[in-house]
């Protein structure tokens, strides 16, 4: 379980490389991130762009980790590809997390 | 008299795997079965089928009787792509579906401050399937269901 984290100053940026957020690793990828963000107590922005694959149990995995951030810190996830979105859409989850459709842009002026 | 011509039947795309009920074999599986529609059905629709057929199996995998059993559940997967969209049966020795799974299905409640992390799997499958019929005999469950194509994909049909 590998996750690119990188300090933007405002906020945590963290990329996904795993390709399937599915049953067989639903919870260590939950254990791990939740980690990660609980330790830099920072908003976090999630590159889902490698992810071509999320069932119900890695939404569940993702709500987790959303649940675990201190303070009502914000997670914003950014670039998902269709097959990811829908299990949003169809959950009605798109209404309780951001979702951005572009890639994570270095913002010039920070 | 002579004998009209023999039509040769359609062959259509089709998969079939028998699979221990273990969620690295399910991906695995799912795998092969997207490599298999790959060229003759849309994106779209094998999203549709993938997602489904992880929810099903991974339900199979996830409520295996460890107490009674020393094996896995075997899951006997086949599914042949028809004119109306994917054709789907799914046959396992696991444990007996709750009736509540084929009852309409509704989100769990999206409490803000309290969100649920699951109970979504049956829904999903029931929104994503047409005529999901499911019963059991000799200790198998069945499951047989349709992935429909969205408009215009089945004029791709040749």
């Amino acid at each position: 379980m590998k996750f690119i984290v990188e300090d933007a100053g405002a906020y945590l940026q963290i990329k996904v490389t795993e390709a399937r957020i599915d049953a067989a690793i639903a919870t260590p990828f939950k254990d791990k991130l939740r980690e990660i963000v609980v330790k830099h107590r920072k908003p976090v922005h999630l590159d889902m762009a490698n992810v071509t694959f999320m069932d119900s149990s890695g939404l569940g995995a993702m709500i987790a980790v959303r649940k675990s951030l201190p303070d009502n810190l914000a997670i914003v996830l950014c670039a998902m590809t269709p097959n990811v979105e829908r299990v949003f859409r169809l959950t009605r989850m798109d209404r309780v997390f951001d979702i951005r459709p572009d890639a994570i842009q270095k913002e010039a002026n920070e | 008299m002579r004998l009209k011509a023999v039509v040769p039947p359609k062959t259509q795309p089709m998969f079939h795997r028998v699979l221990d009920a273990d969620p690295v074999v399910v991906r695995a599986t799912l795998t092969d079965m997207r490599h298999r529609f790959a060229r003759d059905v849309c994106d779209d629709t094998l999203g549709r089928l993938e997602l489904v057929m992880a929810e099903l199996m991974n339900n199979v995998a996830e409520h295996a009787p460890v107490a009674t059993s020393d094996r896995l559940p075997v899951i006997h997967l086949c599914i042949v792509r028809h004119q109306a969209g994917l054709a789907c049966a799914l046959a396992d020795d696991g444990v007996s579906l709750p009736d509540a799974c084929m009852l309409p299905r509704s989100l769990p409640p999206a409490i803000a401050d309290n969100l649920p992390e699951g109970g979504f799997g049956w829904f999903l499958v029931q929104n994503l399937t047409q005529a999901l019929c499911y019963y059991r005999a000799s200790s198998r469950n069945y499951l047989a269901f349709n992935i429909p194509f969205m408009e215009r994909e089945d004029e791709n049909l040749s």
